[in-house]
């Protein structure tokens, strides 16, 4: 029963960090395949770069979003900024952010591994 | 009391924030014009020369190799030596003289802007739209408003240049030395490397005195940012509290007003303000980089501005992921310390 709920609870995130690094990694191969095919090899490498910029990103705010959320929250709500902001929606779409920056690194790294060797 | 759920939660929370931060500044550097094997053997050296040192630093393997190699090293705080401002000092050395500064800088900042943010805050709320409230809430937009690359020189304009009262840069007069141990009941002990401590160790008071007049200036530039949000949440958290049922039942029961304010409303009031104080710990490390710089004072700061000029990447690595250690730690405490005024938190 609580394994069922837990299973539950897990698939939606599974679901959303899963699709984005598949996504990450398709964009990743064929970002780093077209890069090195047309430039260099060694640009595969900013290609790399950049997927590690967003999976930074996303993790920072991924985290940042649970550390502090409700303190941004609530600075929203006393400092009379009007927002939609919220804690929940700042993490989903952190994760999605980190999760397709990983796939990006995965993809083009592999890229790089292959050809430079 | 807090629970060990929580805060073993929130520490667990660090390895994310400084997974990601390693991650990011790997991934800037990557991004970075020029190539460190180049800044390393100067710019007249050989493309041999450039070629053995890149082989040396493993710039030539694979990315995910070099990115996991960066991690690991990261995971150790250990970045290597520094390229270029303390050329061949490991990083941890060059950090663990620098960041004391640092803190004593944001320390002081932040107290600064505790100690004043507060009270204004309360006594705004207090004489609501009076002009006390009108006043202090001119005074925290204008603080939230000025830049402190601006407000420093501004500062150090009036105060040292034309009034003569603060000196305009350093941590300490030039003519006090410290030396680099204190002794305990005749044991040696290390000093701190934050002057202000250091010379209340050594009991020289002429040179604490010298040290508080130095960083005045500095601290008040840094910490009225602080002072200005913490006023103007204090302000909204404790208008709204005084508004509450259980105010108003405490008033109708005979409490004066004063200690109604003070015993029921100021815990309340102050929860959200506390979490606004972590948060903004990061602006005041931001700022700490701008006032180091702007007062000459050698931390953390000034050396990272000098490190992004002189492409020492190691340095820029460690800088980053210190203030990023910090900022998180910091907010911890903050967090515990939310925890114990509000424990439904903990929920």
């Amino acid at each position: 029963m609580r394994a069922a709920r837990t299973a539950d609870r897990l698939r939606p995130r599974v679901r959303l960090v899963g699709g984005a690094l598949l996504v990450g990694t398709g964009l990743g191969l064929l970002g780093g395949g077209a890069v090195a095919a047309l430039l260099s090899v060694r640009v595969v490498r900013t290609v790399f770069a950049v997927g590690a910029l967003a999976l930074g990103f996303g993790l920072l705010g991924w985290s940042g979003s649970i550390m502090a959320g409700r303190g941004i929250e609530t600075m929203h709500r006393y400092m009379d900024t009007g927002s939609n902001w919220t804690e929940a929606s700042s993490r989903r779409a952190m994760a999605r952010v980190g999760a397709a920056g990983a796939g990006v690194m995965l993809g083009s790294g592999l890229v790089d591994a292959v050809l430079l060797g | 009391m807090v629970s060990k759920r929580f805060v073993l939660k929130r520490l667990l929370l660090l390895v994310p924030v400084l997974f990601g931060v390693a991650t990011f500044v790997f991934a800037i550097l990557q991004l970075a014009p020029g190539d460190p094997a180049r800044v390393i053997v100067g710019q007249r050296a050989s493309a041999d020369q450039v070629a053995q040192v890149r082989s040396e630093l493993g710039l030539d393997d694979p990315i995910l190799v070099q990115y996991g190699r960066f991690l690991v090293d990261a995971v150790q705080f250990d970045f290597g030596d520094s390229y270029q401002i303390s050329k061949g000092t490991p990083v941890r050395e060059v950090l663990a003289d620098r960041l004391p500064v640092t803190i004593e800088l944001a320390l002081y900042g932040q107290a600064i802007g505790i100690l004043l943010g507060v009270p204004l805050g309360v006594l705004s709320a207090v004489k609501q739209d009076t002009l006390t409230d009108h006043a202090t809430r001119i005074g925290a937009l204008t603080g939230l408003s000025v830049p402190i690359y601006w407000s420093g020189p501004l500062l150090i304009l009036l105060f040292a240049t034309y009034l003569g009262l603060f000196p305009t840069s350093g941590r300490i007069g030039s003519t006090t030395f410290l030396p680099d141990h204190w002794t305990l009941l005749g044991v040696e002990l290390p000093l701190t490397g934050m002057v202000t401590v250091d010379t209340l160790l050594l009991g020289d008071l002429g040179a604490w005195f010298s040290a508080v007049h130095h960083l005045f200036l500095p601290a008040v530039t840094i910490g009225v940012y602080s002072m200005a949000l913490i006023s103007r949440m204090m302000r909204s958290s404790m208008l709204e509290v005084v508004r509450q049922d259980y105010m108003r039942t405490a008033r109708a029961k005979g409490q004066g007003a004063k200690i109604t304010v003070m015993k029921h409303g100021f815990r309340n009031a102050l929860i959200p303000v506390v979490t606004v104080i972590g948060i903004q710990f990061g602006s005041l490390l931001g700022g700490a980089v701008l006032t180091e710089t702007v007062f000459g004072i050698g931390g953390i700061g000034t050396m990272l501005v000098a490190a992004i000029g002189a492409t020492d990447y190691p340095l820029v690595q460690g800088a980053v992921l210190t203030f990023a250690l910090l900022f998180t730690l910091v907010n911890l405490g903050v967090d515990i310390t939310y925890s114990y005024l509000d424990p439904r938190i903990q929920q």
